[in-house]
């Protein structure tokens, strides 16, 4: 770490719960919502910023990995790996519960690589999965008639040979 | 707990497989438009994918065809090239595979009707397939352009191959298998016989592998055993199909 991130400018974040973060300035960069709202506002910020669609554990763990990330970033030769071996953990860590809440949070905040990696968690988790398994993990309604989804199973029949059993 | 939002839907589309793709379009209407929709497919197609479309004999595609439906086409096996070769893709991963047919193979005295013959076969799909009357010379090659192929894949060769009731002398010595292409060369000895355990009429026999590159190359896929001075027969061969290796 360089000396001048030690004094850097630090924003103050305010969760649904009302839990306090304080944010490295260079952090918050990343977090667009929150750039968006600082750039938005004539005077320096010095008040907590409300995030009335976050929570405290998902702005916790969202934190964590953009510090980390940072962290990794600050030491190129090692940066591609030791990040993939925390992507790894970090995607091994979460139940599809938290995944999912992590998505809405990273969504609403805006945060483009962390959504980017959650995402591509999610298409690993739903890989192979049958259409039940899917619907149950978005907690999505079928709205097909059972004459509809008959009809489109049987178009898309020759995909499913070698579907995983949930 | 709120619904994941729509445009995360469209971004884990991009991550999926063709059949992931399949399961999503079945869970609700809404996603059934995002997961059929056109931008979604044409990655999973091969890029030089019209002009292989105008190869086809029987189109049965057009330019309008929504893509998801000219990959579903080219998962069944397609002849292309006047009947010469067959085409498809590979459901999982859309990777190019071809067979090339006995007549797109340089078979030695193959047009001489002493030692092969040309007929229809059952249980293939091309107009004929080469039967071996008898011979001591074996040798037949095929070639393919790596271009045609999809890049930075792993692929076998494999001759397509039926053994005669009246089968003789085809396993009194090992066939010599080969795949080269300018910087490599893979070489291997291989019985021609039915094994065992099967009951699979047609056989493949392995004749070596390969890995495409970026660069477009020439492919020499062959099998020969001439070294043996006495007579074969009853081969039939149907052609050399060439689809990625499972790793």
């Amino acid at each position: 770490m360089s000396g001048i991130s030690d004094t850097e400018r630090m924003i103050t974040l305010k969760t649904v719960e009302g839990t306090l973060f304080d944010v490295k300035s260079s952090i918050a960069k990343d977090i667009k919502t929150v750039q968006a709202f600082i750039d938005d506002s004539d005077d320096d910020v010095t008040s907590p910023i409300p995030l009335p669609n976050v929570f405290t554990r998902e702005l916790s763990r969202i934190l964590d990995y953009l510090n980390n990330h940072h962290r990794f970033r600050s030491d190129i030769e090692k940066a591609d790996e030791e990040m993939a071996r925390y992507d790894a953990e970090f995607a091994k860590s979460m139940s599809h519960e938290e995944l999912k809440a992590l998505i809405l949070a990273a969504n609403y905040l805006n945060v483009k690589d962390l959504l980017e990696f959650l995402n591509q968690t999610v298409a690993d988790v739903i890989q192979n999965k049958s259409v039940e398994f899917v619907r149950n993990f978005f907690g999505i309604e079928n709205d097909y008639t059972p004459e509809e989804e008959e009809k489109l199973r049987n178009e898309n029949e020759w995909a499913f040979n070698g579907v995983e059993q949930d | 707990m709120e619904r994941v939002p729509e445009d995360c839907f469209a971004h884990i589309l991009s991550f999926a497989s063709p059949q992931d793709a399949c399961s999503l379009c079945l869970v609700s209407t809404t996603l059934q438009s995002m997961a059929d929709s056109d931008c979604v497919w044409e990655k999973f197609l091969p890029l030089d994918c019209q002009e292989i479309v105008s190869r086809i004999v029987n189109p049965s595609l057009s330019c309008s065809s929504n893509k998801k439906h000219v990959f579903v086409t080219l998962c069944r096996p397609q002849l292309i090239d006047g009947g010469n070769k067959i085409f498809w893709i590979e459901k999982n991963s859309g990777k190019i595979c071809y067979q090339l047919s006995a007549r797109e193979l340089s078979i030695a005295w193959g047009k001489c009707p002493l030692y092969w013959s040309w007929k229809p076969v059952e249980g293939s799909r091309f107009e004929e397939a080469a039967e071996l009357r008898t011979i001591c010379w074996l040798e037949m090659n095929g070639s393919i352009s790596t271009g045609m192929l999809s890049p930075k894949t792993l692929y076998g060769a494999y001759l397509k191959v039926k053994i005669a009731d009246r089968a003789y002398g085809l396993d009194s010595l090992p066939s010599h298998v080969s795949v080269e292409l300018p910087n490599y060369k893979s070489h291997g000895t291989v019985y021609i016989r039915r094994p065992s355990h099967t009951h699979e009429e047609w056989l493949e026999i392995e004749l070596g592998s390969f890995y495409t590159g970026l660069d477009k190359e020439v492919v020499k896929m062959g099998l020969k055993e001439v070294k043996g001075v006495h007579l074969k027969g009853g081969l039939i061969v149907d052609g050399i199909e060439i689809r990625p290796k499972m790793v």
